[in-house]
């Protein structure tokens, strides 16, 4: 096998009402002419982005939900593994920040407890039409402990520092666990695949 | 479209590996790393970049025979997966959504990436 050519693999989610723009924070330039129908069409389901955090490269694994926002209810499946959150709201928008709310019930319920988080208001282009202040998003923010950053993936503004934070805050907490770890797991990960051996011990 | 011509391997492949850093096309996003990914001859079928919508819905497609093969996709630097499409996912640009750039074989899990389809620096 090759060798490993990062130190660390993180999965990260974006979670928030429809219309958002997750996918376009996922995707800095998407709507630019650059946008081919043909990719836009199927969607995207994840992205690969590779960073450099305190001398360890770190690779990045986002998930955009699907559209499973709609029904509110993400399902576990989607949040198993994941160690970061993007929580997105449209500051246009006053429901989408209400929903944050439910959104964190959303995520205490099915992802991993010492998940990080991070609340984005996003869309701070659009100041003639906000009609959620900053101060409303940074007390939310602040009432759950979680991190805050007004972004617009439009403008690229704290797109790239939102994600960067995020990971840095995982790498604050799995200090010490190195790439073997990740390696460890994926071996248990594929433990059931040997169940005929210790079949054969209790016969 | 013009059909891609085939591109030369010498300047491109060395020890039968990318010799060059793989780039996006269109807005420069890092793709894979120089020797970081096999290159094969296969022929493949991929949709165009660019689609012709007054031909209404129908998917034109073009026949690709030379690709980087990447066995890890935690190879990739920055790389987009589309949701599933009859056992494969499409590659995309991570930054900028244009491709498919190449596919990703689901049973496999292995990766390949178009040459023509990507700027080599």
């Amino acid at each position: 096998m090759a060798k490993k050519t990062y130190d660390l693999l993180f999965k990260l989610l974006l979670i928030g009402d429809s219309g958002v723009g997750k996918t376009c924070i996922l995707f800095r330039f998407s709507d630019n002419h650059f946008t081919t129908t043909f990719i836009s069409t199927i969607g995207i389901d994840f992205k690969i982005k590779t960073v450099e955090l305190r001398g360890k490269k770190i690779k990045l694994q986002i998930w955009d939900t699907a559209g499973q926002e709609r029904f509110h209810t993400i399902t576990t499946s989607y949040y198993r593994g994941a160690m970061g959150i993007m929580l997105v709201y449209d500051i246009t928008n006053e429901k989408t920040f209400d929903d944050i709310v439910k959104w964190l019930r959303n995520i205490d319920e099915h992802a991993n407890e010492d998940v990080e988080k991070m609340i984005l208001g996003n869309k701070c282009d659009m100041e003639e039409k906000r009609v959620v202040s900053k101060e409303r998003g940074e007390a939310i923010a602040r009432e759950h402990g979680i991190r805050f950053m007004e972004t617009s993936a439009k403008s690229n503004i704290n797109i790239e520092r939102a994600f960067s934070e995020l990971a840095e805050a995982i790498l604050d907490k799995t200090a010490g666990r190195e790439a073997d770890a990740d390696a460890a797991r994926i071996a248990v990960e594929r433990r059931p695949s040997r169940a005929p051996p210790a079949r054969a011990c209790c016969s | 479209m013009d059909k891609p011509a085939e591109m030369s391997q010498k300047d491109y492949v060395e020890d039968g590996q990318n010799k060059l850093i793989i780039k996006c096309k269109f807005c420069g996003s890092k793709i894979l790393d120089k020797k970081s990914a096999k290159y094969i001859m296969q022929e493949k079928e991929l949709p165009f970049m660019q689609q012709d919508t007054r031909k209404g819905g129908e998917v034109q497609i073009e026949t690709i025979n030379q690709f980087y093969h990447v066995e890890n996709m935690y190879t990739f630097e920055n790389i987009g997966f589309t949701h599933t499409v009859a056992n494969h996912k499409y590659l995309s640009c991570a930054d900028c959504y244009a491709g498919p750039l190449g596919y990703y074989e689901i049973d496999t899990k292995h990766s390949y990436v178009a040459l023509t389809r990507v700027e080599h620096c």
